[in-house]
């Protein structure tokens, strides 16, 4: 739409029109960054033209949102410039955006953006020479890696192929074996409504299609018959929490492992506290997509958790309740490689493969509904002062939607598959947040299940990797 | 009109599709991608998927109600404003294997957009579109079609119908723009006997038969406008999330807002989808809003696909592709939830408080 957009590559075929310079927005902090263009101004050293300046108080401030802005503009490269760690004017804001950027920019590679055409610097303001090389090299790497592709779904293409998850899983339960789940949990939740430890129960019953089970909220102790158990209960119950509770002082909630995680995260972020909750830990048969297992339970034991409440297997109820800051939750992934293969295409093809996924997009925003730790009561999508997120729906504003999406659950997403089960489009969204999952723990470790563990986004170390920095 | 019809072997039929590209349409036709099935141009005949049961995953309405429309752009040149219209449409379009769900949800669209003051963008677009829709040769799990009214033969909506039989696919012709999609009818088509009117009869029952919702009456409109403060709904639209998944795969969803789209330099003024189901949707700028409520909003496009109507013999606006059942993420029922309601409310009357 943009003019700097007409500048922009035909479909990404890399073929760089005549002429062409680089378009290259610069993100510099008022402090240092910009003082120190000032420097290199007056002491007249010569660099190329190439950059348009903003400025901001601080890297902190800087939000991946305006790193896109840039990209969804037409520029073809960014630069992000700040104070070097110890000498923020606000004492930490670049210590945190450390964290931040290294996060986006692993994404942003995933998806297929050149990392020619993203660059960090510490440019202080004495530092007029430092800036004056940054903008040279820079400016270098992004016209090498040419005219940013086109935000567009690749037309005619046959895709990728990408390697599939195996088997693997729970083991299987009988029908015996479920039924007598089922009888344990309607046991389970007709006692405590009965002896008024929870206002509800939140689980799931019979759906209206073949295999379907949906949510369904149980008051009175005597209608406990309702609640089903089997391989259709995919949702992630705790989305509901927050509005029970608001009729309830205490909720039940029935919960498979992999719902635990976005638990912890609702009250590691003080949206519950683990006092209001009563959780129903259910051993699991695994459950389906279409008609087979779900992917994240291909790497799943399907063992009921001890950090719950009460323990529901075929063996009986159990009261439970294991210390947090003991529980391990350890779940590799069978979708890893599939990750690995798609970072092992080169740039365009994974451009291509993101651009035809993201393409899909309606902004249904089912994603969002269906997350458990999507819970802000006004999203960024739907603002409009200033619109970071572009309202129409094609490429460009698809894909702002699908990385920021990600991002404001970096470090926070539980894993729990929701927003891509959710997907009217099937999107990989699951990939995208396991990308981002692996990249936080290998930068700063993992975050368990104990909510007084701090998430890896909102905390730095002073020794953080900073390797790609210039 | 006289009806002509044809039996076409797959291969004739493909060769049909790419001698409508060749005369310059653009044919729309399901595809898959990324393991998605999809209304998309066709660059070639031999991407579309000929089947003869399966939907889409969403309608194809997009290729009349884009998701999102520019209605003009401008640029700004010094002082200078300049304005630009939307280009017409360059091709005449083809609609082809649409379900016959889905070409009855044209229909719905044409009310909004057509009744009325006309939108000039989309009867541009729908002018230049012809449907050729395909009967199913068996309902998916979701489907209630013969609920509503409608039929998995059923023809409203259609220019052209496809029904695959045994014998071949039989191509009809229903309309006067559905014949003029031909110029000189291929010598080797065979022409269909007058009896294959029983083989399609059969089909239909077959396939109505694969469907068990019972019928959605009439009546209920009324029933579910009187009940409309009922408690039940905020029982029944207790599960719902608020997203606009039900409206953005349903056929006759036609809801949209204005976005802009601008820089420093030029921008555009957008229509692009929206749904009642979004808490924004009605969120007034004082900060009011009238549907305060996920139950109130589900309320809204339950009752506008079966209540709200002008005259009481007016179709629903359902058409029973039951796409918004087997997609919502919550689980929610559309008939479920009307018929639930319509029991609530004979039984403990229209003003059982909420
Ligand atoms: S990942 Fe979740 S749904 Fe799958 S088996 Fe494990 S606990 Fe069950
Ligand atoms: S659920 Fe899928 S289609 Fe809907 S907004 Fe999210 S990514 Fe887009
Ligand atoms: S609802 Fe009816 S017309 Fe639509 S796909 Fe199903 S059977 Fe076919
Ligand atoms: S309301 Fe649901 S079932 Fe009816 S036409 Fe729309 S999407 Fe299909």
């Amino acid at each position: 739409m943009t003019e700097a957009n007409v500048t922009v590559a035909e479909s990404g075929t890399g073929s760089v029109p005549e002429g062409w310079q680089p378009h290259i927005v610069a993100l510099v902090c008022n402090w240092c960054s910009y003082a120190g263009a000032d420097m290199a101004g007056t002491t007249r050293l010569e660099y190329p033209a190439n950059v348009r300046m903003v400025r901001f108080p601080c890297t902190g401030r800087m939000s991946p949102l305006m790193i896109l802005k840039a990209f969804e503009q037409g520029a073809d490269g960014v630069l992000v410039s700040g104070c070097h760690p110890g000498d923020c004017h606000y004492v930490q804001g670049n210590l945190v955006a450390r964290r931040r950027f290294t996060i986006f920019r692993s994404l942003m590679d995933f998806i297929g953006i050149d990392l020619r055409r993203l660059h960090f610097a510490w440019v202080s303001a004495a530092e007029g020479h430092k800036w004056a090389r940054v903008v040279s090299d820079v400016t270098a790497a992004v016209s090498e890696a040419g005219p940013l592709p086109a935000f567009e779904s690749p037309e005619d293409w046959d895709g990728v192929e990408l390697p599939s998850v195996g088997d693997g899983g729970p083991q299987e339960l009988t029908a015996d074996q479920l039924d007598l789940l089922r009888a344990n949990l309607r046991r389970a939740a007709s006692e405590v409504l009965a002896a008024k430890r929870v206002g509800v129960v939140i689980g799931y019953g019979a759906g209206s299609l073949p295999g379907q089970n949906v949510p369904k909220l149980v008051t009175d102790s005597s209608a406990c018959e309702i609640l089903d158990w089997g391989h259709g209960c995919v949702n992630n119950l705790s989305t509901y929490i927050g509005d029970a509770l608001e009729h309830n002082d205490r909720v039940a909630v029935v919960v498979k492992t992999c719902d635990l995680g976005a638990i912890t995260g609702l009250i590691r972020e003080d949206q519950v506290r683990r006092d209001q909750l009563l959780l129903i830990g259910m051993q699991c048969p695994g459950v389906h997509s279409g008609s087979a297992l779900a992917a994240k339970c291909l790497s799943c034991s399907g063992d009921p958790h001890p950090i719950c409440d009460l323990v529901v297997s075929v063996d009986g109820v159990h009261e439970s309740c294991l210390d947090p800051s003991d529980a391990a939750l350890d779940m590799p992934d069978a979708r890893d490689e599939q990750i690995a293969y798609l970072e092992s295409l080169p740039y365009a093809e994974r451009w291509r493969y993101w651009q035809r996924q993201f393409g899909r997009c309606l902004r249904c925003y089912a994603c969002r509904a269906a997350c458990p730790l999507c819970y802000c009561s006004s999203c960024i999508a739907d603002k409009h002062r200033p619109q970071w997120v572009p309202t129409s729906i094609d490429n460009a504003g698809n894909s702002t939607w699908n990385i920021i999406r990600a991002i404001h659950l970096a470090g926070r997403c539980s894993g729990c598959d929701e927003c891509a089960r959710a997907c009217p489009a099937d999107i990989r969204l699951d990939l995208i947040n396991r990308k981002l999952a692996l990249e936080v723990e290998r930068q700063y470790g993992r975050v368990g299940l104990d909510p007084e563990e701090k998430s890896a986004l909102i905390d730095f170390r002073m020794e953080d990797s900073e390797e790609f920095i210039l | 009109m006289d009806r002509t019809q044809w039996l076409l072997t797959e291969s004739q039929l493909r060769e049909w599709v790419r001698s409508l590209l060749d005369a310059g349409n653009s044919v729309v036709a399901p595809v898959e991608e990324d393991g998605v099935l999809l209304f998309r141009p066709l660059t070639s005949e031999e991407r579309a998927i000929l089947a003869p049961s399966g939907k889409t995953r969403w309608s194809p309405k997009e290729f009349l109600f884009p998701r999102s429309e520019p209605l003009y752009r401008y640029t700004l040149d010094g002082g200078e404003v300049e304005i630009e219209n939307p280009p017409a449409p360059q091709r005449p379009q083809v609609l082809f294997g649409v379900r016959s769900c889905d070409a009855g949800g044209l229909l719905r669209l044409d009310e909004i957009f057509l009744s009325g003051t006309k939108d000039p963008l989309y009867a541009a677009r729908r002018e230049s579109t012809t449907v050729v829709s395909m009967a199913c040769a068996a309902a998916d799990p979701e489907c209630f079609c013969t609920a509503v009214g409608g039929s998995p033969v059923g023809e409203e909506g259609s220019d052209l119908q496809l029904v695959p039989l045994e014998e071949g696919w039989l191509l009809r012709v229903l309309t006067e723009k559905g014949e003029a999609l031909f110029g000189d009818v291929d010598e080797r088509w065979q022409d269909a006997p007058a009896a294959i009117a029983k083989e399609v009869e059969k089909l239909e029952r077959r396939v109505a038969g694969q469907i068990e919702r019972s019928p959605v009456k009439q009546e209920w409109s009324k029933t579910l406008e009187d009940g409309f403060e009922h408690e039940a709904w905020d029982r029944l639209a207790q599960h719902c999330l608020g997203c606009s998944v039900c409206a953005y795969v349903c056929p006759s969803c036609s809801c949209f807002d204005m976005n802009h789209e601008a820089n420093a330099w030029c921008g555009e003024q957008c229509r692009s989808w929206d749904a009642c189901t979004f808490a924004i949707f009605t969120h007034h700028a004082s900060g009011h809003n009238p549907r305060s409520t996920h139950q109130e909003r589900y309320r809204q496009r339950v009752l506008h696909k079966f209540a709200f109507k002008a005259e009481d013999d007016e179709p629903f606006r359902c058409v029973g592709c039951g796409r918004c059942v087997a997609l919502c993420p919550a689980g929610l029922d559309i008939v479920d939830t009307v018929t639930a309601a319509v029991a609530a409310i004979r039984e403990e009357g229209a003003d059982a408080a909420r």
